[in-house]
């Protein structure tokens, strides 16, 4: 499903250059008749909304519970999904919980897209030892796998959820950067690069001009498919102990802590995970569309 | 060959330098406080004078950073602040618990993903073909501690047929060591089944349509004979997804052994957390990468033989 490597895939990429902005909208149009699409945004867009506005949906406050009230089974009278080991109401807590949850996914793929452009493309266009030492330095980070990079930093941080959210972006940050600098490197050698240089464009203005909305296509793509894998990440180093304090309600924090229930109310305790999957799954499904509607390699 | 070889193998000190230099900057230079987490938050000025002191912290940083590799280099870590013992002692066994899960896991993610993708890319387009697509974005989304806990629920509370937590002691049979090892293992490898079913089945459809397949059919060769000869070919690059995955697969069983109680670096570095045994992290981090530094060298050197487009390098 990701593999439209199309034979005359040169002359479309001939004509991205030429016709930028028509290409993105053609793209937006593709997205909004794929039925993945909109069904994943639109479970997307649910979870989030939930998360904006859970104190008009729910009466429970996240935080409190009622101890007489503890571990009841999904579809109890008053507690549609169940309660907590602390009798707090699990469908209050899931919905609040989504507040952290989803900004764990979103912020660091949107930070290290900007840092990993910003750096990327300074690399591949000045060259030279500037580029080279930018990117040498990018490299190190590849001699770690991105869990225990991330561990690392969040340790040596300190727990909390910024503190995940600044881990995940300096570990998505070379990958980005590298796609960027891929991307600069080939658009550089381009004509119309020399035409704009010729023409009297200063360094930002080509940077901005002409070479950003070239080659932020291909770092879209890649950066699309990090939102799943930041979530999921971002989440388990909450599951780990290094996020969210209690009683701070956050998926990846209540699955560790309703852990020890799992033999009693398992169907209950499963929850905040599923929720981490569903998003996960919904964001990279888009990816895999948004991938195909800009039909390009995504390195 | 041999030249190639012994480039790649030199590659690999600026690799593992910046290793060093990444986690002597997660330690020392990031602004969490190593005195703090050795000594707790409220520990007197005299103290922590003193401690910063036997610890050399008052040397500069470059002194620092290389009285620390050079004993890191020895085998010296250190001591755990919370269990007050060398940091190394704690880790190679857990280590060695660790590179067994993951060897398993490697084992089992490849197997089953080539396997699926071959059954994919044979049903290209078809209703076969979209399962697998679905099962290996499923695989690539699945939390891997989440999984974990279906499992424990599935095969352990409700069926009874598998241990919920821990490993086979050493000695044991092959089975009751499988028993043990079967779930955190498929917990682990989800995102390699995904991973792999995905580029076995893009490479092998790539591979169909070229021409020495057509050659191979018109010959009238059967159709597992057609598929070997695909599989050959497309051998390196799954390879190299694969050899990159059992690194990963390192890091990823420390979110997957806590739940299972296994005893590797993961429930390790989980325990080390809960007590804020920052240097025992720091230590786990650096076996994880160097390990994943000489993991990658062997694939690349395995690379060269099974490519030998490669050799001429």
């Amino acid at each position: 499903m990701a593999t439209s490597i199309a034979p005359n895939s040169t002359s479309n990429q001939e004509e991205s250059i030429i016709n930028v902005r028509s290409l993105y909208v053609e793209a937006l149009y593709k997205l909004v008749k794929s039925p993945i699409a909109i069904l994943t945004l639109g479970i997307l867009l649910l979870l989030l909304l939930g998360a904006i506005f859970a104190p008009f949906l729910t009466p429970y406050h996240p935080n409190e519970g009622n101890v007489s009230q503890r571990l009841l089974p999904i579809f109890s009278p008053g507690y549609v999904l169940g309660t907590d080991e602390q009798g707090r109401d699990m469908l209050t807590r899931i919905l609040y919980g989504g507040r952290l949850s989803i900004l764990v996914g979103l912020a660091p793929v949107i930070f290290s897209t900007l840092f990993g452009l910003m750096i990327g493309s300074i690399a591949g266009y000045s060259r030279g030892i500037v580029g080279n030492i930018l990117m040498r330095a990018m490299d190190m980070s590849y001699a770690f796998p991105v869990v225990i990079l991330a561990i690392g930093i969040t340790s040596a941080l300190g727990p909390g959820v910024n503190n995940i959210i600044i881990a995940i972006t300096l570990v998505f940050i070379p990958r980005i950067a590298r796609i960027a600098e891929a991307s600069t490197k080939e658009i550089v050698i381009k004509e119309f690069m020399e035409a704009a240089k010729i023409s009297g464009a200063s360094d930002p203005q080509m940077i901005f001009t002409q070479l950003l909305p070239n080659i932020i296509g291909s770092v879209f793509i890649y950066s699309s498919g990090l939102f799943g894998v930041s979530i999921v990440l971002g989440s388990g180093l909450s599951f780990l102990g290094l996020g969210a304090s209690p009683p701070t309600a956050e998926w990846g924090y209540m699955l560790s802590s309703l852990r020890g229930s799992l033999y009693i109310q398992p169907l209950v305790v499963i929850l905040p995970g599923l929720l981490i999957f569903i998003t996960s799954i919904a964001f990279n499904f888009l990816s895999d569309e948004i991938h195909d509607a800009l039909e390009m390699d995504s390195h | 060959m041999p030249y190639f070889i012994a480039k790649r193998i030199l590659q690999t000190i600026p690799a593992l330098l910046g290793v060093s230099v990444i986690i002597f900057f997660m330690l020392n230079v990031l602004p969490g406080d190593p005195l703090a987490s050795l000594l707790g938050e409220d520990a007197t000025p005299e103290a922590r004078e003193l401690l910063a002191q036997s610890l050399g912290l008052d040397a500069p940083l470059p002194v620092q950073y290389w009285r620390w590799l050079t004993s890191a280099i020895q085998g010296d870590l250190g001591n755990s602040f919370a269990r007050n013992r060398p940091v190394v002692g704690i880790l190679i066994p857990a280590f060695r618990a660790t590179l067994f899960l993951a060897s398993w896991s490697a084992l089992i993610g490849v197997v089953t993903g080539v396997f699926l993708g071959t059954i994919g890319a044979l049903n290209q387009g078809k209703v076969v073909d979209r399962i697998v697509g679905v099962i290996s974005m499923i695989g690539l989304s699945i939390p891997s501690y989440w999984l974990g806990m279906l499992l424990i629920i599935v095969f352990a509370s409700q069926l009874r047929l598998l241990p919920a937590s821990g490993m086979a002691r050493s000695g044991s049979s092959l089975f009751e060591t499988l028993r043990y090892v079967i779930l955190p293992s498929l917990a682990n490898s989800a995102v390699t089944i995904g991973l792999i079913a995905r580029t076995t089945r893009a490479s092998l459809i790539a591979s169909y349509a070229e021409s020495y397949i057509v050659t191979l059919n018109a010959k009238g060769m059967r159709g597992y004979q057609v598929l070997l000869h695909a599989w050959k070919n497309i051998a390196p690059s799954v390879l190299a997804v694969a050899g990159l995955q059992v690194g990963f697969l390192l890091g990823g069983s420390v979110l997957v052994e806590p739940i299972f109680s296994w005893p590797g670096m993961g429930s390790v570095i989980y325990d080390s957390i809960v007590s804020r045994d920052l240097r025992v992290i720091q230590a786990a981090v650096l076996f994880v990468a160097v390990t994943f530094v000489v993991i990658n060298l062997f694939v690349d050197i395995l690379q060269i033989f099974l490519n030998p487009r490669l050799r001429k390098g």
